[in-house]
């Protein structure tokens, strides 16, 4: 069978040394402008322009398949009907003689009975202008149907003749648009497996073949060439492709048996095929069953390719679904595809895609938009503008096009975590712009509270599709997600009872951290939106927070051994301690002082540990703040967790202290907060010997610095102001300047204001 | 991407971009598609070495999508507000490369170090890919 020959390899196509080159040149324009129809939309004035170009036969190689040369003459044939009613016949006469040939061909092998009826009707509807060509040709054929690369010729030359006719009329078409960058070739390629093999599910030509029968694209004449977008996308919109071509007649049909109509479907797809933009993927011979289903991230354009079938997002409501994979209702409206600024001023008139940005980003650009047009030619630019004449080579619509495409690719359902910084930095820009205006006054108002920059909800793409009755998943979604098939979630129980302390601690860790997480998203969901909902928020975030609190097992202090302590354990690891710091504002004040008691209890053990690391400073700034929120009786109690002395040994805590930037800078943080509390008028309220042990540490305290050598002393990350004025209260001058020294304070403004 | 489409018609802008392989490319953007493969005019690529920088004109660009790091417009006022110095080419190259050999020379020392200690690390630009 001569459909059934071994069709040569695309690459032959491309690699064709003499195609006749004019043609392919007046080709190009064709599928040039029908590529930009399809994909960015009705632009042009004149469609019958537009339909003229796109009538234009398609390349050929003189390595063509006979199939594949029948699927070009036809096509050709069928868009030559288009162009003018004159050669309207002529044409009908060469689809129909296109099918004779095809089945010349096939009847071929047979035997001739059938040639030799058709050719009789063929004589009938003979007309003037190349008919008798043809039909010398067509008995050529006829005795050479056995020799294909004779038949190549002949169809080589009839088509030629073809051309000839038409090539005047693109000639001057040609011009326009050489110029094009954007021009890809028209390749031929094979029908698609499916529609050969019946064993390949889902070979949607057959099931729409009972479609076509009623089809009114097929009734449309000339000047309404494409329709008009969407009703193409509405209506024949077959995953593989779709007829864009509105030559195919009914008689066609009726002539045309059921086995040679994927060769037709095959020529209308032909000009369409190289518009293949979906991701890019080689152009493979189809002798694998293609995918039905385009995955995730094609963008929502119509890719005509045969083998490739239509992004899921085209809606084809009137398709027999005969078996769908993958999701099936899209999350985009056809017209989205063709957005036709139909002119694109110099005024930038937002376009719907930009509305998705921030509404300072949008100010932004318009501002930007609107200053380049005021400006003046800059003198530094080589071109004048009316003079750069590769300005205009994207027109406005491709460059909507671009953008909206690459807007859907943003699209998510939480911007707040999948676009982080974006919408960090304009919430930065905002919170500064107010500021601004609360100091300077500023005229302008302020952004809108942006809600919701992007769509809501995305779809879900439900990857691992399930077949009633099938074993297993289905090959198909596997290998457009081969990760969600190996379903690499780790099930494996964690070993709790087995493994080291410290691997433990760092799971604990994770698992508090993510929770830690949660209560952070919550925490920013909650400040977005407004303040009826909070309540509700709020509840679920203490109890988030209680869970980690009891997660983080803090006991109470007691000379227990301190390697036993989980929590301990946890602040040893510096994952550990930035989780705490992350967890200390969330936390009640109850629940955080019980934190810094612990912290201060075990201190020399957490210095220890962390010599090497050196992250025990991230824990200060939130103690510091919660210092400064203490009362007075707690801080005395913290105080004495340093004073106590360690067991075992007359030292003490504090001058462990001095050496290690934390300890210190904590220590400084008590006193300075101690010092503010006492010199502030508010009521202490104080447990009884509060005071004693207060004077009595800020003693001792002075005791040590005083006698800690300068060089032993670490410098603290915050050095408090009112660390003099604290020890002004007890001390006497000498011991205080010594202090001023080692601690290298800002003196105090006047000696003689110091009450001591 | 190109948000302020518009002057690709009005005024050309020229667009700076980086590449994956490091060489930062200077041009009218022509072209561009959804998988930001671009074309440039005019094209000239910049080299940086300390503060001098060298201008090599080169035409017409067209680079594939997935070699593009970043694409920025260039405020052609601000331009030539810059505290870089323009050199030739000729002595760009050179202290491009007197950089590659210096940079050359204490990564094998590094190496070299290392080696003795027992450890290997895998140099970073083959692990770009993959």
């Amino acid at each position: 069978m001569a459909e059934s020959s071994e069709p040569p390899i695309l690459e032959d196509y491309l690699l064709a040394e003499d195609a006749p080159l004019l043609e392919e040149m007046a080709e190009e324009d064709e599928e040039i402008d029908l590529y930009n129809e399809m994909t960015f939309g009705l632009d042009r004035d004149s469609v019958d322009e537009e339909v003229a170009k796109a009538l234009a036969p398609p390349d050929k190689g003189p390595e063509l398949s006979p199939v594949g040369k029948n699927e070009v003459a036809a096509v050709e044939e069928e868009k030559e009907k288009e162009e003018d009613k004159a050669t309207e016949q002529q044409g009908q006469e060469a689809e129909e003689e296109q099918p004779v040939v095809e089945e010349m061909e096939e009847a071929g092998e047979d035997g001739k009975a059938g040639p030799g009826a058709e050719h009789d009707d063929y004589a009938d509807m003979e007309e003037d202008v190349g008919t008798e060509e043809e039909e010398d040709e067509e008995e050529e054929e006829e005795e050479e149907e056995e020799e294909e690369e004779e038949e190549e010729v002949v169809e080589e030359e009839e088509e030629e003749e073809e051309e000839e006719e038409e090539l005047h009329d693109e000639d001057s078409e040609e011009q326009n648009d050489l110029g094009d960058p954007a021009v890809m070739r028209a390749v031929h390629s094979k029908p698609p497996l499916e529609s050969l093999d019946s064993a390949v599910l889902d070979s949607r030509l057959g099931s729409t073949w009972g479609e076509f029968e009623g089809d009114d694209v097929m009734a449309a004449d000339s000047g309404a060439w494409p329709p008009s977008p969407s009703s193409i996308l509405s209506h024949r919109m077959l995953e593989r492709g779709y007829l864009g071509s509105p030559g195919l007649k009914r008689p066609d049909f009726r002539m045309m048996s059921p086995k040679s109509f994927p060769q037709r479907f095959m020529r209308q797809q032909s000009p369409m095929m190289p518009c293949s933009m979906g991701p890019p993927r080689p152009f493979t011979p189809p002798g694998r069953a293609p995918p039905l289903f385009t995955p995730k991230q094609s963008p929502g354009y119509v890719s005509p390719t045969p083998f490739r079938p239509m992004s899921r997002n085209i809606s084809t409501p009137t398709q027999p679904l005969a078996m769908r994979f993958g999701p099936t209702s899209p999350s985009l409206e056809p017209s989205l595809f063709f957005s036709p600024s139909a002119s694109c001023p110099l005024k930038f008139s937002v376009p719907s895609h930009m509305t998705q940005l921030h509404p300072q980003h949008q100010r932004i650009l318009t501002q930007q938009q609107q200053r380049g047009q005021a400006q003046s030619v800059s003198p530094k630019k080589p071109w004048s503008p009316k003079a750069d004449p590769y300005a205009g080579l994207m027109t406005c619509k491709e460059k909507d096009w671009v953008i909206k495409v690459q807007m859907m690719q943003l699209q998510s359902e939480n911007p707040h975590l999948d676009d982080y910084y974006y919408q960090a930095f304009y919430h930065k820009l905002e919170r500064k712009q107010a500021e601004e205006e609360l100091l300077g006054g500023r005229n302008k108002q302020e952004p809108p509270k942006l809600v919701t920059p992007y769509i809501q909800k995305m779809e879900i793409y439900d990857s691992v599709v399930r077949i009633a009755g099938s074993l297993g998943q289905v090959a198909v979604s596997t290998c457009y997600s081969p990760r969600r098939a190996i379903d690499a979630v780790h099930h494996a129980l964690q070993e709790e009872a087995a493994g080291n302390q410290r691997l433990r601690a760092l799971h604990r860790i994770e698992k508090m951290f993510l929770q830690l997480l949660e209560v952070e998203e919550t925490q920013r969901k909650m400040s977005l939106l407004p303040e009826e909902q909070h309540p509700r928020f709020r509840d679920k975030k203490s109890h988030e927070v209680g869970r980690i609190y009891q997660a983080l097992k803090i006991r109470a202090c007691d000379s227990e051994e301190e390697a036993e302590d989980e929590f301990l354990q946890i602040l040893c690891v510096r994952k550990g301690k930035k989780l705490t710091a992350r967890l200390l504002p969330h936390l009640t004040r109850e629940q955080a002082e019980e934190i810094l008691v612990t912290i201060t209890h075990h201190l020399p053990f957490l210095m220890r540990k962390d010599t090497l690391d050196e992250s025990l400073p991230v824990l200060y700034g939130p103690l510091s703040e919660m210092v400064g929120r203490m009362t007075f009786s707690k801080l005395i109690e913290v105080l004495q967790e340093l004073t106590r002395p360690l067991a075992g040994s007359t030292d003490l805590p504090l001058t462990m202290t001095f050496k290690n930037q934390f300890g210190i800078s904590l220590l400084y943080a008590l006193l300075s907060h101690g010092e503010r509390l006492l010199s502030s008028d508010a009521p202490l309220e104080p447990h009884s010997g509060d005071f004693e042990k207060w004077t009595d540490t800020v003693f001792l305290v002075a005791k040590e610095l005083s006698q800690v050598p300068k060089t032993a002393l670490v410098e603290p990350l915050v050095l408090p102001s009112n660390l003099l004025s604290l020890f002004c209260r007890y001390l006497d001058k000498q011991t205080i300047h010594r202090l001023e020294a080692k601690m290298e304070c800002c003196p105090l403004p006047s000696e003689a204001a110091m009450p001591c | 991407v190109c948000p302020a489409g518009a002057d690709l018609i009005s005024l050309p802008e020229k667009h700076l971009v980086l590449l994956r392989d490091g060489r930062t490319l200077i041009g009218y953007l022509r072209s561009i598609d959804q998988f930001a493969n671009l074309v440039l005019h005019q094209t000239v690529e910049r080299i940086h070495v300390g503060k001098k920088y060298g201008d090599i004109p080169r035409g017409i660009f067209v680079v594939r999508g997935e070699n593009v790091v970043l694409l920025g417009e260039i405020d052609l006022e601000k331009e030539s507000d810059t505290p870089l110095q323009q050199v030739s080419i000729e002595e760009i190259l050179e202290e491009q490369r007197v950089e590659q050999q210096a940079k050359q020379e204490s990564e094998k020392l590094k190496v070299q170090a290392l080696k003795e200690r027992g450890l290997s690390i895998p140099r970073a630009d083959t692990l770009d890919e993959y």
